[in-house]
C-alpha cells in the first residue's frame, strides 16, 4: 500500500542569500494526501514551485516512481504527470472554459492546421459532467462564471488527465463551504484512484480531517513528517512554531452581558440581487459575526455598512442619527471597514506604507499654512506600523512588497490611526498564517475591551464561533438565524443554519 | 536566525531597488545636460547665446504640462490639450477685444468647459480617458478649422504688445510653484497619488474618486486655457493649426522628465520642469540642425519610444484608465 511516489532529496535553493528551502528530504507515498504545513516563508510553495517547474531547483533531487524528474515549466510538468491547483485565479480570462481546460494541450485537436473547436467543447463538456459540474457549459467564456466555478474549471484542468501527483496550494481559502466541499470530495477521488495529493494549508483542522500524512516545514528546514491520526492541532502548532503557544488564541471570556447601547441600526437594508431586507443592531463593545455561504450575501452586508454598495434601499443610522451612504460619511464618523478583496479593496498596492497608513487621517497631518507635514505623516505612519508590528525596511516601502498578513497589518494599522469607533471586518484572517492570525484576534479582543464594536464577516466558522458575541448566519441574501456566544456552540449548529 | 538572514536580504534588495530608481529619476536631469552640451557642441554654441529664442515655446508647455501631470497622476490620459489650447485662444483673442482681463478668465473659462466635457464622458459616461479625450481632440480641432476658415481670428493688438519674457515667466512660475505645492503637500496632491495606485482601494479609504476625477479635467482644462493667453501674446491670432500637438509635445515632454506612464505614487512633479526642459531643448536643437519639421517628428517619435521602451515601470504598469 504505501509504496513510495515520490522523494524528495536534499532539495535547497535560495533567493540572494535568503535560504528559502534548506536541504529538505522526506518521502511522499501513492494514495495518500500528503500535507505540507508550516507558517508564511517556510519554504512549502517554494517546494512544490519546484516541483512543478515554476522555480528551477539549486541542488537536491525528485525522483516520481524512481526516475528523476526536472520540469522547466508547467507543460512539462504535466507530461511528468504532475500538476497544480493554485491560491488565486489560474484560469484565464477571456478563453472558454474548454480552452482553459485543455490550455497547452490544443495540439490534440488541431487536424490539418485547423482546430476542431467543436471537439474539444465535446470532450470538455464531458469532463465536466463525470465531474459532476454539469452546471458549467465547457463553450461559455470562463469570464462567465464566478470565483468557485473557475475553481471547479481548474480542478478539472489539473486533473482530467490523472496525473500522479496534483498540487493543492491554499486552494481551499479562497473557496467557500461548499466549494471546499466539492474540492475535498476530487481529493478523495484521486487518493482512491491509487494517486497523490501535495496539501498546502494554513487551516489546521481541514489538514487534520483531509490529509494522511503531515511535512511540517520551518524557515525553509524539515522539521517531521507525522501521521494525521497520531497528532493534534496543537501539536502541530507547536511544530509549526518550535515553541509552545503563548497566550489564548481565540478570546477565553464566556458569560460576559452585551452592552444595551446600540452604536448601529440597519433597517431594511436592500442591495438588489445580494441581500434582501436586512435588519439588526450592533452593539457598544460588541463582536458581531456574520456566517454563511460565500455567495450569501454577508460580504455585501460590510459594504452595505459602510456606505459603499452600489444601489442600496434602507437605511444604516449611527446613535447620533446620521445617515450612512457614502464612504467618506461613514469614515467620518468613524467606521473602518477591511475588504474580502484585500489587494484590489484595501491596500492601495503600489503606493508605501506610511501613504497607506494615512491616507483616511489626512486632515490631522496638517502643519504650517494648513499644508500636510511629511514629518507629522512620518511619525504617525511609524506609531501605527510599530503598533500592529508590520515587517517592513521603512514606511516608504511599498505595500506591493508585503505578504498577506502584513497588508492586512497594514490596512488595520490605518483604521486604528484614524481611531474607528465600529470595525467592519470582512474576511479579515483569508489567507494568514497562525501568529498573525493570533495577533488580529488579540487585537480585536483588546478593541472590544476597549468599547469598540466590530463587525465580522467570515467563512471561516471555527473563528466566529471562537471571537463573536452574537453570529447572524446568512441564507440567501437573509439573515437566517442568530445564535450567541457560548462554549457549546460548533460548527455543525452554524451549518445547519447555512444551507 | 533564518527569519533574520531573510529580512537583511530583503534590507538589501529594498537598497539595490532604491538605488535603481534614483539612478532612474536622476536620468532625465542627466539626459538634460548631455543633449544640451551635445546640441551646443553641433551648433557651435549657437544653442547658448541665444537661449531667450530656445527656451520661448517653453512657457506654454510648462503650465500646460502642469495639469496634464496631475492627470497622469491618477492614472488617465488627455490627447485633447491642444484643441483646449486652439479654442481658448480663439476665446482669448475674440474677448480681448473687450476687455483683456476679461479675456484671460474667459479663456480659462473654455479651457475649463472643455475639460469639464472630458470629465463627464469619462466618470459619468465610464469611458476610458484616452478614448474620449480624442474624440474631443478631433471635435473641437473641427470647430477651430470651422472658426478659421475664412482668415485667422487675430485678437487686440493690446494684447501683442504684452509679450515679454519677464511677464511670461512670472507667469508660468506662478502656476508651476502652485502646482508643486497642490501635489506635494495637499490632500489633493495624495489624493491623486492614491487613485493613480489603485483607484478601488483608493475609494474604500475614503477618497471620492469619481468626483476628484472629474475635478482634474476640469483643472487641466483650466490651467491649458490660461496658457492659452501666453500663447496668444506671442503669436497675436490662431489659424486652423492653432494648439496643434500640443498634447503629444506634453505627453512627451512628461515621460522624458521621468514621468510613469501609468501614474501613481513613483509620480514626481519634477518631471514637468525637467522634461519640459529637455523637450524643448531637443526639438530646438533639431530645428537648429536644419532639419525639417517631417524629420523632426520622426526624430521625436523615435526618442518617445525608446524612453516609454527603456524606463516603463512594467511592475506597476497597469491599463491606463
Amino acid at each position: 500500500m504505501s509504496e513510495v511516489r515520490l522523494q524528495v532529496q536534499n532539495l535547497c535553493k535560495t533567493f540572494g542569500i535568503t535560504k528559502a528551502v534548506q536541504n529538505v528530504s522526506f518521502n511522499i507515498n501513492k494514495g495518500e494526501v500528503h500535507a505540507l504545513i508550516g507558517e508564511n516563508g517556510s519554504g512549502k510553495s517554494t517546494l512544490t514551485n519546484m516541483l512543478t517547474g515554476i522555480y528551477t531547483i539549486d541542488s537536491g533531487h525528485f525522483i516520481l516512481d524512481g526516475k528523476e524528474v526536472h520540469p522547466k515549466n508547467q507543460v512539462e510538468a504535466n507530461n511528468e504527470g504532475i500538476s497544480i491547483i493554485v491560491q488565486e485565479l489560474g484560469t484565464l480570462s477571456g478563453l472558454t472554459v474548454a480552452e482553459n481546460i485543455f490550455l497547452g494541450h490544443e495540439d490534440r485537436f488541431v487536424k490539418f492546421g485547423i482546430k476542431n473547436t467543436g471537439a474539444m467543447n465535446r470532450q470538455a463538456q464531458d469532463l465536466l459532467n463525470k465531474y459532476g459540474f454539469n452546471r458549467i457549459r465547457s463553450n461559455a467564456m470562463v469570464d462567465d462564471y464566478n470565483f468557485e466555478d473557475r475553481k471547479l474549471v481548474e480542478i478539472v484542468k489539473a486533473t482530467y488527465f490523472q496525473p500522479k501527483i496534483v498540487v493543492i496550494d491554499e486552494t481551499t481559502t479562497a473557496l467557500s463551504q461548499e466549494g471546499r466541499e466539492e474540492l475535498y470530495k476530487h481529493m478523495n477521488r484521486i487518493r482512491a484512484e491509487g494517486n497523490t495529493i501535495i496539501f498546502i494549508s494554513h487551516d489546521l483542522p481541514e489538514v487534520l480531517r483531509m490529509s494522511d500524512t503531515i511535512t511540517i516545514l520551518r524557515d525553509g528546514v524539515y522539521i517531521d513528517t507525522v501521521k494525521s491520526s497520531d497528532v493534534t492541532e496543537d501539536d502541530l502548532k507547536k511544530l509549526m512554531v518550535g515553541r509552545e503557544d503563548t497566550g489564548d488564541y481565540y478570546r477565553a471570556d464566556y458569560g460576559e452581558d452585551i452592552s444595551s447601547e446600540v452604536v448601529m441600526k440597519v433597517e431594511n437594508v436592500t442591495v438588489p440581487g445580494l441581500i434582501h431586507n436586512i435588519n439588526f443592531e450592533l452593539h457598544k463593545g460588541e463582536i458581531l459575526g456574520f456566517g454563511g455561504l460565500s455567495e450569501s450575501g454577508m460580504h455585501e452586508i460590510g459594504k452595505a455598512c459602510f456606505g459603499a454598495s452600489f444601489d442600496r434601499e434602507g437605511s444604516v443610522t449611527l446613535a447620533d442619527g446620521t445617515q450612512i451612504d457614502s464612504i467618506p460619511t461613514a469614515i467620518a464618523h468613524s467606521i473602518a471597514y477591511t475588504s474580502k478583496d484585500r489587494d484590489n479593496e484595501s491596500v492601495v498596492m503600489n503606493q508605501g506604507i506610511g501613504d497607506n497608513i494615512c491616507l483616511p487621517s489626512l486632515d490631522k497631518m496638517k502643519g504650517a499654512l494648513g499644508l500636510l507635514s511629511d514629518s507629522k505623516m512620518k511619525a504617525f505612519a511609524n506609531e501605527y506600523a510599530k503598533e500592529m508590528s508590520v515587517k517592513m525596511v521603512n514606511t516608504n516601502q511599498f505595500v506591493s512588497d508585503l505578504s498577506g498578513g502584513n497588508k492586512q497589518k497594514v490596512v488595520l494599522a490605518r483604521w486604528i490611526g484614524k481611531d474607528s469607533d465600529i470595525l467592519v471586518l470582512d474576511s479579515p484572517t483569508r489567507g494568514i498564517d497562525i501568529k498573525v492570525k493570533q495577533d488580529i484576534y488579540q487585537l480585536m479582543d483588546k478593541m472590544r475591551k476597549n468599547g469598540k464594536s466590530i463587525i465580522m464577516i467570515s467563512e471561516e466558522l471555527m473563528e466566529l464561533i471562537g471571537m463573536c458575541d452574537r453570529i447572524l448566519i446568512m441564507k440567501d441574501g437573509e439573515i437566517n438565524g442568530e445564535l450567541l456566544r457560548s462554549p457549546e456552540l460548533d460548527e455543525n449548529s452554524l451549518i445547519a443554519k447555512m444551507v | 536566525m533564518a527569519e533574520k538572514t531573510n529580512a537583511i536580504s530583503r534590507e538589501e534588495e529594498l537598497k539595490k531597488l532604491s538605488t535603481m530608481s534614483t539612478i532612474r529619476s536622476l536620468l532625465p536631469l542627466g539626459g538634460l545636460i548631455v543633449i544640451f552640451i551635445i546640441f551646443n557642441v553641433l551648433t557651435e554654441g549657437r544653442m547658448i547665446k541665444n537661449m531667450p529664442l530656445v527656451l520661448s515655446p517653453i512657457y506654454v508647455t510648462l503650465i500646460s504640462a502642469t495639469g496634464v501631470f496631475f492627470i497622469m497622476t491618477m492614472g488617465g490620459l488627455d490627447f485633447s490639450q491642444g484643441s483646449i489650447m486652439g479654442i481658448a485662444s480663439i476665446v482669448v483673442c475674440v474677448v480681448s477685444k473687450v476687455n483683456i482681463p476679461l479675456a484671460i478668465i474667459a479663456g480659462i473659462a473654455a479651457g475649463a468647459a472643455i475639460g469639464a466635457l472630458n470629465g463627464f464622458f469619462y466618470v459619468n459616461r465610464k469611458i476610458k480617458s484616452f478614448i474620449v479625450t480624442i474624440c474631443t481632440m478631433f471635435l473641437f480641432r473641427g470647430i477651430i478649422k470651422y472658426l478659421t476658415s475664412n482668415a485667422p481670428v487675430a485678437g487686440s493688438a493690446k494684447l501683442v504688445l504684452m509679450n515679454n519674457d519677464t511677464l511670461k515667466l512670472v507667469c508660468t512660475i506662478v502656476v508651476l510653484v502652485l502646482g508643486f505645492i497642490a501635489f506635494r503637500f495637499t490632500k489633493f496632491g495624495m489624493h491623486l497619488r492614491a487613485i493613480g495606485a489603485g483607484e478601488k482601494a483608493a475609494k474604500f479609504a475614503g477618497i471620492r474618486t469619481d468626483r476628484t476625477k472629474f475635478f482634474i479635467y476640469m483643472l487641466a482644462g483650466a490651467i491649458t486655457g490660461f496658457a492659452a493667453f501666453i500663447n496668444v501674446i506671442k503669436v497675436g491670432s490662431v489659424t486652423s493649426s492653432g494648439g496643434n500637438q500640443l498634447e503629444t509635445q506634453i505627453l512627451i515632454a512628461l515621460v522624458l522628465g521621468g514621468m510613469p506612464i501609468s501614474g501613481g505614487a513613483k509620480a514626481r512633479f519634477q518631471s514637468v520642469v525637467i522634461g519640459s526642459l529637455l523637450y524643448t531643448v531637443l526639438s530646438s536643437g533639431l530645428t537648429m540642425m536644419g532639419l525639417e519639421t517631417q524629420a523632426m517628428q520622426l526624430i521625436q517619435g523615435l526618442v518617445f519610444l525608446v524612453f516609454v521602451a527603456v524606463f516603463a515601470d512594467r511592475q506597476s504598469l497597469q491599463v491606463i484608465k
